[in-house]
């Protein structure tokens, strides 16, 4: 204890290297790589937001960049209410859809397995390939408008200058790879002891009592994380690059924040511009996510783990 | 037995045979649902044009096309891409699963100054929307030269590959007991030797679900050349390629069959691998589900 004491700076700088040499040698890498390709860049692009930089020219402006996408961008806010459409109601769409899935593939009969291994195969198959097939099984002439006609209707699914349409045609191509939920939702019933639907069940609970009681509650922390990396995800979407006409749709229908944020960096070089929508989506995503934290706390009473 | 109890047993009979038929309806109808899609894309791709794009839907083809998909095979565009595809994915599927266990190993199995700090700094990275790094890594890498190569889709991945397989990664060792790293320590061996004789070879399943998802999505990124390609001098990979033919209708609209084809070689990969590796994956999105 005392010898402890009496150690010198140069022998405490010693102990204190030694201490932390291994730990700090396997981090190595990930601080590499949050400094040069997170921190870095990230702080690089708040700085340019707040300069007017296009291609060679840039120059400092001040809030310009944030005024002109607020006040005057005449894409902005229908880009913004095409976003917050496609991702607020698109998460609950899959969440509940993939819930009745899993409920289907999780009864206990042969071959059910089989059927779980066929429902999770479309999220393997690559997303462009995926815009590939529904814009042609979706286009005007195409197998659904075909099967629609039918019925006498018709659709004009992407190509539909309407967003109310368009959009929600999105979430119709979403069902096939409703897989993805499915196996979520799969390893949330799996991590429920089934004690608690037996004792239940002797107590005279219902299907729905145990639902809302047990199944809703004890997957609750899983689901949610998975609800918040999801909104964040489809906040992002720039899958309509791939079937989207022009990659934003008849009348700007389809015309999603990512992919405003892809034009004005990647084929205009408005870096400061782009820059500036980057970090009105990050400001939005933490605020969104501290919101669902808030939330969780207010209502979620289960234990946590 | 009584007259009531057999009506009773009967009705339950008949209840258990009622939902075993509903049951496998639904899965059987399910199942067509979501792979009519597919078998429809299989389909057209050995249709002739005029089949592909006639406005009164053909379902199969009069006769199968092979020559489609020799026509892409032989078409060297697509060599080449593959090959580039190809390089990426089998510098990223070394990269990536070393890294990622290497830094998981330090969090797992070290005591260090910023350790938690650190830690947390990483999970945030997950909410980060991409697109704000990317604007200021696009200007960094058009200035040492890396724009229009593929190093800003293999280099930075050895650092990791993301929060998600270092996490996962880390729960996993976690896991393992604790004694055959300290039993090795005892016996004299260094921590770089801890890490890559004693543990690397138990991370098996979470080393097979990093390699598969790391393909998977070095084989479906067309996003990433798209940004950082400048000119064709570019190395086109796959990905980008069909994205490329499936948006610039100029060049082909009458190809339809051409591409599905493209579609169907791009797709049977991943599928592939998926039914060889198909339980350590679904564990993986389990355990990846899990961490909440």
């Amino acid at each position: 204890m005392y010898k402890k004491k009496s150690l010198s700076f140069g022998e405490r700088a010693k102990k204190f290297w030694r201490d932390n040499r291994e730990g700090w040698m396997f981090v190595l890498p990930l601080v590499i790589g949050l400094g040069v390709f997170t921190a870095y860049p990230m702080i690089q692009s708040l700085v340019y937001s707040f300069h007017r930089y296009k291609g060679t020219e840039y120059y400092f402006n001040g809030w310009t960049n944030y005024i002109h996408i607020l006040t005057k961008n005449r894409d902005f806010w229908g880009v913004v209410g095409n976003t917050c459409f496609y991702a607020f109601v698109s998460v609950p769409i899959v969440l509940v859809s993939s819930y009745l899935i899993a409920t289907l593939v999780n009864q206990k009969v042969k071959g059910v397995g089989i059927f779980r291994v066929i429902y999770y195969l479309p999220c393997v198959i690559p997303g462009v390939v995926g815009g590939l097939l529904w814009k042609d099984i979706f286009s005007q002439n195409g197998i659904f408008n075909q099967f629609l006609a039918l019925f006498g209707g018709h659709c004009d699914f992407f190509e539909s200058g309407n967003k109310f349409v368009a959009i929600p045609s999105i979430f119709l191509m979403n069902m096939w790879s409703i897989g993805g939920g499915m196996i979520l939702w799969l390893s949330a019933f799996k991590s429920i002891p089934n004690q608690l639907y037996e004792a239940a069940e002797i107590d005279g609970a219902g299907k729905v009592k145990c639902f809302f009681n047990i199944t809703i509650p004890m997957s609750a922390p899983m689901i949610f994380f998975n609800v918040v990396t999801m909104l964040i995800g489809t906040l992002q979407y720039n899958g309509t690059l791939t079937f989207a006409p022009n990659g934003e749709g008849k009348d700007g229908s389809l015309f999603m924040y990512a992919v405003l944020i892809y034009e004005k960096a990647f084929q205009e070089l408005s870096f400061g511009y782009a820059s500036a929508l980057a970090w009105i989506l990050l400001v939005f995503v933490l605020a969104l996510t501290g919101l669902l934290f808030f939330l969780r706390r207010f209502t979620y009473s289960g234990e946590d783990n | 037995m009584t007259n009531t109890t057999m009506k009773k047993t009967m009705s339950a009979k008949t209840n258990a045979i009622i939902y075993k038929v509903v049951c496998y309806t639904l899965l059987v109808l399910f199942a067509i649902i979501l792979i009519f899609p597919y078998a429809f894309m299989i389909s057209k791709s050995l249709m002739t044009p005029e089949e592909a794009i006639s406005p009164k839907t053909v379902l199969f083809p009069a006769s199968p096309q092979w020559a489609n998909y020799s026509e892409i095979l032989k078409d060297s565009g697509y060599g080449k891409a593959f090959l580039h595809t190809f390089e990426v994915i089998v510098f990223n599927s070394i990269a990536v699963p070393l890294s990622a266990t290497f830094v998981a190993f330090g969090f797992a199995r070290f005591k260090f100054v910023g350790k938690n700090f650190l830690f947390m700094f990483m999970l945030s990275t997950m909410m980060l929307p991409a697109v704000v790094t990317q604007i200021s890594l696009y200007v960094l890498y058009s200035k040492i030269n890396w724009l229009n190569t593929l190093l800003p889709l293999t280099i930075p991945n050895l650092t990791g590959g993301g929060a998600i397989y270092i996490f996962l990664a880390r729960s996993f060792i976690q896991s393992l007991p604790k004694d055959i790293d300290d039993a090795a320590k005892i016996d004299g061996a260094g921590p770089i030797r801890r890490y890559a004789a004693i543990t690397l070879p138990l991370l098996k399943p979470v080393l097979i679900y990093i390699v598969i998802n790391v393909f998977n999505s070095a084989w479906g990124d067309y996003y990433g050349p798209l940004i950082w390609k400048l000119d064709e001098n570019f190395p086109d990979t796959l990905a980008y390629k069909v994205f490329y033919l499936i948006t610039n209708g100029a060049v082909g609209n009458d190809k339809t069959n051409i591409r599905m084809a493209a579609g169907v070689i791009m797709s049977i990969v991943p599928a592939v691998l998926f039914f060889i590796f198909q339980k350590q994956l679904i564990e993986g999105v389990a355990m990846d589900g899990l961490k909440g």
